[in-house]
């Protein structure tokens, strides 16, 4: 789609390096493609050792004695670590925030101390000169455990019966929250219908392919701590280790490179990474951990586990008078730190029901610990369970009344013309389409023809359903979501973007490549702005040395908030050259402008190539005259003011076919219809909205972390806990809707995680939607074959 | 995931690698490597040596005598798949082949690796029983055949002595007039099945004369089951008397991909489709 038209804001779009809002191709992509990137584990230094972690068996035990001293002994391991020596260089923390009442999370260590809290707590490092010989000598760390009765069921964990996992906190209650507008009791007495549901998501987590990996290298004759991670949010990075570490902030160096996937998973402050750096530290030598497959499993963050309660109240016309939501969610022993565990949850309560007008909403969350792998946020966090619950019950509304789903939704949902507004649970929107998005989803769609095909499929025997829903994303956070807690994480972007002697243009950004695309969108902003050719321009990210100050990659913010801070530069920087250019052409400056890498004057005549003005600026200064200001660099900031979130919207729909045999489902076709204002890069867009249906497919239909009973992770690889794949991904049409966000010159906001969180509920829908004609339906996620044989009858 | 330290041989004709093999207990035999390589990345064997009969090529060959279809054990699966005479003799193999894993995973692993790992989820050992194939294992006293229906012991457990090497497999080409069926039922394309089956039925004036049915991913070997298929042979094919007869036949073990009871609905539901399809 090369729409130019779609961006007014940003002027004539028919002028050359008009880059914002085409396909461009990425450059990054064929290094990728060749196997040039460069991860983590490519980096190889001088002396560097690496790590192998012991690990907790059990799910909840005491360590009565750790015995190193075979280990110690192996070929080629150079040391062995407990808590008793990295205590020494690294101090605790605690995953709470002071934003959101009151969260009871303890103390956490880099290792364990006294008591293992989860199967996978890292307990014991072995520092070899091989990986294999570290794993080698990790079997030899002898420790004796007491085993301690596990708590694992969240639905139990405030029993009286129920063991308590940290006794000073005296029950397993972390954080809880009630959202009360308007008065539900009330109106659910004067509701036509009233229909409730009870849904229940699995444990999932983020399977990136690239695995978490960390080298840190101290260097003592600088006190300069060098590390070179895989994360999301070097800044936030740099930060914590300096404060764990007790080391100058300034003196800590984050490097990202190539990330090969995150999905939030990589923007926690996670235990074994901790100690990577603090083994650095003790041994005055580069070191390497690389997670294995086995150890992603088991210690990246998991996501979901919740069971929410919902119900929903309607008049007999068919407008929604009550929404009440009850959530309960299970987040492993501690919250995570800086981000807390409470997120999640939050998200439910805020998000719930947000499409629609709902005067009077009640919403609860309960958030408590078990001894599973610690769970945090995730792509979409939160969202897929607050769209899941709102869309089962519009529909359930919506049947019951015998009204079309679709007409149902749209005399609910907020009008695209009421905005500024809120949500039911009081956070404030803006510059949303929920019902432009809809129009445009039902015609895609052709609902009318669907009805017919499903029709005419029952009548051969076979079960078709489809779904339509409409959602809110939270995208571009400002300093509410996390900077007002405490935690150290910038809600500010910065860029910083110079000319140099040979006519190239180079940026550098606080916004880190996950592999989504980063650096091809501020080039394309760059080049769109100055006037430049795509290929004059080069992008640094991911090293604190090099990069402005900010917050990284993570709540969609990059485009809009990053991408934003890079169109602010890239217009000081023109505004600059132009007033240099103006002096040695001896124009008005409003006669110039630069075009393809030259500066033009408007009238015609010969203009000057940017290497020649950088050369003048650069080797002949002596040609300015005194007092020209020649500085060919800007650098520009941007953060989100006046508003929590930039809120944007989707509306998704998928066609299903459910084999009622075997309780298969097979998506037949998935279609979604998102607004994220600007789109910069629209094949970029909409790829993530791809990419993000796909994780969604993978949380209703495959995903889920099985414990057994003993709280052992049972089915840690890729075999046994089933992403999906290329044969189980249908096709996804996306189409757009363009409503620019009020908040910036771009008008972008986020596309990165409405596929994750709308696809769940929109699978659900269109389930349930085949299985009416058998009178049943599934409430629980992923949506195995033997659920939906158990909700027949037929097992 | 690093395997513990292991040499590695590469063994230049059987000989050499029945001799490594026989003077060491600990020897293990490195075909595709699919299966064997992950369960040493996690640590759940320690061989001392591991010989690669990768480069012998007698191992590599499709031959069809005496009325056999020889498959040696170091055919890929893609190999097979892409075969004429596989495809003229046997196309169920096509089909079936091509539910094994991915085709990466399809160039890499070997038909004698799939037979002799044994795994009960497994296509290729319950085609293998199915048809009667005979297993030639290979050892320091020379050549032995073992009937597939012989073959299978218990949980990757089979008839192979720990100083022998499965050399080739042999189909019987003549298959009696039997009508041949295959179907599974999977999470994902490409997954070991929840339940599979391959089945035969042989017919007389569209009488059915002999019905054989030997499931896979259902218990702890390819699963023969004998009462359900007399069953078949006196009465229609009915779900629930199906799935009760087949309960007699197979002990169901779940796994994590599925329930006991979901194998034996699934198997119920196969048969259905088998007795449907070759009707
Ligand atoms: C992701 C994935 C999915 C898969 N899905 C399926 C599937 O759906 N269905 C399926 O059937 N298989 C599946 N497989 C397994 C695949 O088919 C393997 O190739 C096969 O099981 C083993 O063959 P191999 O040549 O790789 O054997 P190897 O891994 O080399 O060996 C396996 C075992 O057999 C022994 N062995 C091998 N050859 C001989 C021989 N000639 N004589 C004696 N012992 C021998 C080895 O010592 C070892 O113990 C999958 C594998 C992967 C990685």
């Amino acid at each position: 789609m090369d729409d130019l038209n779609q961006n007014p804001k940003l002027g004539a779009a028919d002028r050359p390096n008009s880059y914002i809002g085409r396909s461009v191709p990425r450059e990054r992509a064929k290094k990728l493609l060749e196997g040039k990137g460069k991860y983590v584990d490519d980096i190889l230094l001088p002396r560097m050792a690496h790590l192998s972690y012991v690990r907790s068996p059990f799910a909840h035990a005491k360590i009565k004695s750790i015995n190193t001293e075979n280990a110690k002994k192996y070929p080629g391991v150079l040391n062995v670590f407990t808590i008793d020596d990295i205590e020494k260089v690294c101090s605790p923390w605690q995953g709470v925030l002071g934003h959101l009442g009151e969260m009871r999370s303890p103390t956490q260590y880099p290792l364990a101390k006294d008591i293992v809290r989860w199967q996978g707590e890292p307990v014991a490092v072995v520092v070899a000169n091989k990986r294999a010989v570290a794993e080698d000598a990790s079997e030899l760390v002898e420790i004796d455990y007491e085993d301690l009765d596990a708590q694992l069921d969240m639905e139990t964990a405030m029993d009286k019966s129920t063991r308590v996992i940290h006794d000073d906190l005296g029950n397993n209650l972390f954080w809880t929250r009630t959202v009360n507008q308007g008065d539900v009791g009330e109106a659910f007495k004067q509701s036509h219908i009233v229909e409730e549901v009870t849904l229940d998501f699995a444990r999932h987590t983020g399977v990136t392919l690239e695995t978490r990996a960390i080298v840190a290298d101290w260097d003592s004759s600088e006190e300069k701590m060098t590390v070179y991670h895989n994360g999301q949010a070097p800044h936030m990075m740099q930060s914590i280790i300096a404060k764990h570490l007790n080391l100058s902030e300034g003196l800590v160096r984050i490097i990202s490179c190539d990330v090969g996937g995150s999905f939030g998973i990589k923007v926690h402050v996670y235990p074994d990474e901790m100690v990577t750096v603090a083994v650095s530290k003790l041994m005055k030598r580069p070191v390497k951990f690389v997670a294995d497959r086995l150890e992603s499993y088991s210690t990246d963050i998991h996501s979901r586990c919740h069971k929410i309660l919902g119900k929903i109240g309607v008049n007999d016309k068919g407008k929604i008078l009550a929404f009440e939501i009850d959530d309960l969610s299970g987040i492993g022993p501690f919250s995570v730190y800086p981000r807390t565990s409470a997120i999640e949850t939050n998200q439910v309560l805020n998000l719930s029901a947000a499409s629609y007008i709902i005067p009077n909403y009640k919403a609860k969350g309960t958030v408590v610990f078990q001894n599973k792998t610690p769970m945090c946020q995730y792509r979409a966090v939160g969202h897929p369970i607050a769209v899941a619950i709102t869309e089962a019950l519009v529909d359930k509304a919506a049947n019951a009344l015998g009204m079309d789903r679709y007409e149902f939704r749209k005399i609910n949902l907020i009008p695209d013309n009421s905005y500024p507004t809120k949500t039911p649970s009081g956070v404030p929107l803006e510059d949303l389409s929920h019902e432009a998005c809809i129009e445009k989803l039902e015609k895609m769609m052709n609902i009318s023809q669907l009805e017919k095909y499903k029709k005419e499929s029952l009548a051969k025997g076979k079960y078709k359903g489809f779904s339509i829903i409409n959602m809110v994303e939270v995208t571009n956070p400002s300093p509410a979501f996390y900077g007002v807690g405490g935690a150290p994480i910038s809600s500010q972007d910065g860029a910083s973007i110079r000319l140099e002697g040979s006519g190239a243009v180079h940026i550098s950004t606080s916004i880190t490549e996950q592999g989504q695309g980063t650096e091809a969108v501020m080039q394309q902003i760059a080049a769109d702005q100055l006037g430049v050719k795509i290929d004059t321009v080069r992008v640094t990210h991911g090293d604190t040395d090099a990069t402005p100050y900010g917050g990284g990659t993570w709540a969609s913010r990059g485009a809009g908030i990053g991408g934003e801070a890079v169109l602010k530069a890239s217009r000081k920087l023109k505004e600059n050259i132009l007033n240099i250019a103006a002096v040695i052409m001896q124009s008005e400056v409003n006669n110039l402008d630069v075009q393809n890498d030259q500066v033009i004057r408007k009238d015609g005549g010969e203009g000057i190539s940017l290497k020649d003005l950088a050369q003048i600026v650069y080797y002949r200064g002596h040609e300015l005259p005194p007092g020209t200001n020649a500085e060919l660099i800007a650098t520009a900031s941007f953060s989100i003011e006046g508003i929590p979130f930039v809120f944007t919207n989707s509306a998704m729909g998928c066609l299903v076919d459910v084999d009622v045999d075997t309780g298969l489902t097979k998506i037949e076709k998935f279609w979604a219809v998102e607004d994220c204002g600007t789109q910069i890069n629209p094949k970029l867009v909409e790829e993530q909205i791809r990419g993000g249906v796909v994780q969604g497919i993978g949380g209703a239909l495959y995903e889920e972390c099985i414990y057994d009973e003993m709280g052992n992770l049972t089915n840690g690889n890729m075999a046994d806990y089933l992403v999906p794949m290329a044969y189980e991904m249908p096709d996804i049409i996306v189409d757009h809707v363009t409503t620019n966000s009020g908040r910036s010159i771009l008008g972008a906001k986020g596309a990165g995680e409405a596929g994750t969180g709308g696809a769940p509920g929109a699978i659900m829908n269109a389930i349930n939607d085949a299985l009416i004609p058998l009178n049943t339906e599934v409430t629980s996620q992923p949506i195995t074959p033997e659920k939906v044989l158990k909700a027949l009858g037929k097992i | 995931m690093k395997s513990p330290a292991f040499s590695y041989y590469q063994a230049k004709d059987l000989a050499d690698a029945i001799n490594i093999k026989k003077s060491d207990d600990d020897a293990v035999i490195l075909a595709g490597g699919q299966s064997l390589l992950p369960t040493l990345n996690m640590r759940l064997s320690s061989p001392s040596v591991l010989i690669d009969i990768g480069s012998i090529n007698e191992l590599k060959k499709i031959k069809v005598e005496d009325s056999y279809l020889i498959m040696g054990a170091m055919c890929s699966h893609s190999q097979i798949m892409n075969n004429k005479e596989v495809n003229e003799k046997f196309p169920i193999l096509n089909k079936l082949l091509a539910q094994v894993a991915h085709p990466a995973i399809r160039n890499k692993g070997t038909h004698g690796g799939s037979i002799a790992y044994g795994d009960p989820a497994a296509e290729l050992p319950a085609f293998a029983v199915l048809v009667n194939a005979e297993i030639i294992l290979s050892g320091p006293d020379g050549e032995r055949t073992v009937s597939a229906k012989e073959f299978y012991k218990g949980l990757f457990e089979t008839a192979i002595n720990s100083d022998e090497i499965l050399t080739s497999v042999k189909y019987p080409i003549n298959q009696n007039g039997m009508k041949l069926f295959f179907d599974e039922v999977t999470r994902r394309h490409g997954d070991y099945a929840m339940a599979g089956l391959v089945g035969s039925i042989k017919q007389n004036n569209k009488i059915n004369e002999e019905i054989n049915l030997v499931f896979f991913g259902t218990g702890d070997r390819p699963n023969e089951a004998p009462k359900t298929c007399e069953y078949l042979l006196k009465n229609e094919y009915n779900y629930s008397d199906i799935k009760d007869t087949l309960k007699n036949d197979i002990d169901f073990a779940s796994d994590i991909s599925s329930s006991s009871d979901m194998k034996a609905h699934l198997s119920a539901i196969l048969v259905g489709r088998m007795m449907k399809e070759l009707n």
